[in-house]
């Protein structure tokens, strides 16, 4: 069921098996795979079923460098579903690579396998609407699938992986029946947690604190509590809960908060593939289930052992949208329009300081001369996206000359240095508010460099194409935007180490017995893809675990145990 | 065992009967308004009139009641069965009932939640159709009351044919939150298995077993992965309103012209099937039959989904390939890629 924290009594104390807080996407996944399990599951979500600016403004915070960070309410949605009010819808599994101490990626390695994580993701798939687990292009697109790039095969660069997109499905409104009819749990909107309360010996969570905007308090004791708060917010509840653990819950090492990670994403280059553009396969295909997927370019593992490289991937793409150059009305008609977009789309539209009339008046000349295609697209975007229930993910263009930019999204290897922590100022409910410092390295640059070397040799060796991009110019493209927004990895990072991560393989918080995380604060590394789909299932993962782990003994053999 | 089968041309009286006879441990014998020619195992019979009724039930052991219909045949049928077993000495009974008794319940439903007749006829005759198998075990008859979700398999023209021509159309596909009810779907054989089951029953009084396989999914994975079966790719994800305009405005000029063809013998199967206006409703409803009781008490083993979907899909292909030789129609042909 779903009722609202302004119902509770104040300074009540609720009990329930599991206490989840945060009802985002790995919140919602976890909830409803304890269902049906004999448990008494409670889930705390800050927001309501709609937007709400006073709730939202809770996000708010402060970055160290605005170059290279967005804003912490940015990217970020404070109500049931999370994050997924606004995500992009792509749902892309980590590599096995991903999952192991590689020697050239300082802090990898997961305490767990892909095939640990390999059951839950066909579930993950499901609840995100994004069809079967099948990721290779031939399997999900059937024996008639057509290379990406014909004539191009490469041991070292491979064609044959698909992203796949969903709806993008809003978990909030997607699942808000299931939470309702659900009679073992019961949702609890406009609740915020605003401390994680530790018995005396720390070794153990007594409850969580409670409160609402209009200031009723109460608190939540559980058998076990699960934080899926985000990223960013399950650091900042963990370093501010300092009644008995000085440095935060899960912090004697100082870990909580470190090890931040986004993703090293940005447009590069100029590929010219050769051969006619009906043989390139550059944009959006269907899958058999209905099913938006990409193709992209990714490095063979392999090649990333021998080369030294983290893990990443690049798409076609068109040219920079800022730069009218391009002569595509489209792009041209996105940059004119990049107000009425919203921050999180926007961005990238954004390219530094206010533009000249000058190219106002290019992009405006690009739209008028490419009227046929800009109407095309038009109509396009309004079918296909606008009007549809499984929206078409992005802008694509149509490929006239195989003349491309290449999308990079990439690793970001972990860094200590690169974390969040609390700031000095406060939010409506008394809890400090967050303060971001992410940090990126020349390895992570190099890293995306040696990719894109590989890719230009290998289409020079076949001869499918020519490659070219500007060294000199390669760090100012991978983080013009700085961290590629969203994805909020890594600051509650898994390992078996206490003094070099948060959770264990259980995602169990090491010193704290009962006290859980889910969500990609976990991940001890980033991967190529996407979190979305990773989290959920490690959050399903989590799920199987808490429901063995919180089992009632069946009473025949409770009463052999008394 | 000698077992009347009433409703035996329908989709579950036929395989019943052929599974009675099957196994060898009970004779059936079917007895349907419909039978077209009576033989020694087969009868015609209006299970509305009670002393061809009585006459029917007086040589055998055991009724089981798989008449479907009307109102009127459902729940009048019911009570006229009842009285008519007494008189005729027949104390063993299993009635076919269904989930509509639930009403519009919502949750994982087990056979003591409450019933409730007051949304349709259907569900009104199926609760007026249980009261009376439960006054006629309150006077010493063995009852057994099963209540399945949606009883498919091959031959299945409900729950296969009908789903599958709308894949087919693209009037169905992946319905979203629309979509997101309990299929319930329970295979034919299962059903079929649970009354022998129930038939060996001697305890006098009144047991009620919900059906539904605990691995059927919810209604978006049934329609995608029977479309997907059956090559109705790539598989549409269908607005609310597709649904609605589906129904509520192309339903009954649809209906209205089925029923005159039926009336002036022209083969109805040239125009679009209507998609009836409940059914919206039964896919985005969140009841899912709890069956543990049928597996503890009759050993019931469901026919895995997979297995199923197999058959179902097989099915629907082949009768389609037939069909379509017999009107000399080229099928279109399955493109994987496409």
């Amino acid at each position: 069921m779903i009722a609202d924290a302004d119902q509770v009594a104040a300074g009540s104390v609720l009990e329930a098996d599991v206490c989840i807080v945060g009802g985002g996407a790995a919140g919602i996944a976890l909830a409803l795979s304890l269902c049906n399990q004999d448990l008494k599951v409670l889930l705390l979500e800050s927001g309501r079923m709609q937007p709400d600016a006073q709730t939202q403004a809770l996000y708010a915070g402060e970055v160290s460098n605005p170059r290279l960070h967005s804003p912490p309410d940015k990217y970020r949605q404070r109500r049931l579903g999370g994050s997924t009010g606004i995500w992009g819808g792509r749902s892309v599994p980590f590599d096995p690579i991903d999952f192991e101490r590689r020697a050239h990626v300082s802090h990898s390695g997961w305490p767990i396998t892909y095939e640990d994580l390999l059951p839950f993701y066909p579930q993950a798939n499901s609840l995100l609407e994004a069809g079967r687990f099948t990721y290779d292009a031939a399997e999900a697109l059937g024996p008639g699938a057509l290379p990406m790039i014909r004539g191009f095969a490469s041991e070292v660069v491979r064609t044959d992986s698909l992203e796949r997109f969903s709806c993008p499905s809003d978990f909030g409104r997607r699942y808000a029946r299931r939470l309702r009819v659900a009679t073992d749990l019961q949702v609890l909107l406009g609740a915020n947690c605003t401390a994680v309360r530790l018995q005396p010996d720390g070794g153990a969570v007594r409850a969580v604190d409670v409160a609402t905007l209009s200031g009723r308090r109460f608190s939540v004791a559980a058998r076990a509590t699960v934080l899926a708060m985000g990223g960013l917010e399950t650091a900042r509840l963990l370093l501010a809960s300092r009644d008995v653990a000085a440095q935060g819950v899960g912090n004697a090492h100082d870990v909580v908060g470190r090890y931040y990670m986004c993703h090293i994403a940005g447009n590069v280059g100029r590929l010219h593939l050769n051969g006619p553009p009906a043989d390139v396969r550059h944009g959006y295909e269907v899958t058999p289930d209905g099913i938006y997927c990409r193709r992209r370019l990714t490095i063979a593992p392999r090649e990333q052992r021998r080369h030294g490289l983290a893990n990443c991937v690049a798409r076609l793409h068109f040219a920079r949208i800022t730069d009218p150059q391009h002569g595509n009305g489209v792009l041209s008609g996105l940059f004119l329009a990049r107000r009425l977009i919203s921050y999180e789309y926007g961005k990238r539209l954004h390219d530094g300081g206010e533009p000249s009339l000058r190219l106002y008046a290019q992009h405006w000349r690009n739209v008028v001369c490419d009227p046929l295609d800009t109407a095309a697209f038009l109509a396009h975007w309004a079918l296909k996206r606008k009007l549809a229930q499984r929206k078409f993910p992005s802008v694509i263009l149509r490929n006239r000359n195989n003349r491309f930019s290449l999308e990079m999204h990439g690793e970001q290897v972990p860094r200590a240095a690169s974390r969040v922590t609390l700031a000095e100022t406060r939010d409506a409910l008394g809890m400090p508010r967050l303060r971001v410092d992410w940090r990126y390295a020349a390895e992570d640059i190099a890293s995306v460099r040696g990719t894109l070397d590989l890719i230009a040799g290998e289409l020079l060796r076949t001869g499918a194409g020519r490659l070219a991009y500007d060294p000199g110019t390669l760090e100012e493209d991978l983080v013009r935007f700085g961290a590629y927004g969203g994805h909020h990895i890594g600051t509650t990072r898994m390992g078996q180490d206490p003094r070099t991560s948060v959770v264990d393989a259980d995602c169990r918080v090491h010193s704290v017995h009962n006290l859980f995380v889910a969500g990609s604060s976990v991940f001890p590394t980033s991967s190529q893809a996407n979190p979305t789909l990773t989290l959920v299932a490690l959050a399903l993962r989590l799920g199987r675990h808490l429901s063995t782990r919180l089992a009632r003994l069946p009473a025949h053999v409770k009463g052999c145990a008394s | 065992m000698k077992v009347l089968v009433l409703g035996g041309s329908g989709y579950v009286g036929a395989r019943l009967a052929a599974m009675l006879r099957d196994g060898g441990t009970a004779t059936p014998l079917s007895a349907s308004f419909r039978q077209k020619a009576s033989g020694p195992d087969s009868l015609r019979l209006d299970t509305r009139d009670p002393d061809a009724l009585t006459r029917a039930l007086e040589p055998v052991d055991a009724v089981v009641n798989c008449v479907a219909g009307s109102a009127s045949a459902i729940a009048e049928g019911a009570r006229v069965l009842t009285a008519a077993a007494r008189s005729a000495g027949c104390r063993r009974l299993v009635h076919l009932s269904s989930m509509a008794v639930y009403g519009m319940a919502e949750g994982r439903l087990a056979e003591d939640a409450a019933v409730d007749g007051s949304i349709g006829w259907y569900a009104r005759a199926k609760c007026d159709a249980e009261a009376h198998v439960g006054a006629f075990a309150a006077q010493g008859g063995i009852a057994t009351v099963m209540r399945p979700g949606c009883i498919w398999g091959a031959g299945s023209d409900l729950w296969v044919g009908r789903i599958a021509s709308f894949l087919q159309a693209r009037r169905l596909g992946d319905l979203g939150i629309a979509g997101d009810g309990w299929s319930n779907l329970v295979h034919v054989d299962d059903v079929c298995r649970a009354i022998c089951a129930a038939l060996r029953c001697e305890a006098a009084g009144l047991r009620t077993f919900n059906l539904a396989a605990p691995d059927s999914p919810r209604w978006n994975d049934y329609f995608i992965d029977l479309a997907l079966a059956i090559g109705a790719t790539p598989v549409q994800r269908l607005a609310p309103w597709r649904l609605r305009l589906d129904t509520m405005l192309f339903g009954p000029p649809l209906k209205m012209a089925e029923t005159l063809g039926r009336k002036l013998a022209r083969n109805p199967r040239l125009l679009p099937a209507p998609m009836p206006p409940n059914l919206p409703g039964l896919w985005e409803r969140h009841l899912q039959l709890d069956s543990s009781r049928a597996e503890r008490e009759l050993g019931l083993q469901w026919t895995p989904y997979a297995l199923g979907l197999q058959q179902a899909a097989g099915w629907w292909l082949a009768q389609r390939s037939g069909r379509s030789r017999d009107e000399g129609v080229d099928l279109p042909r399955h493109d994987p890629a496409a």
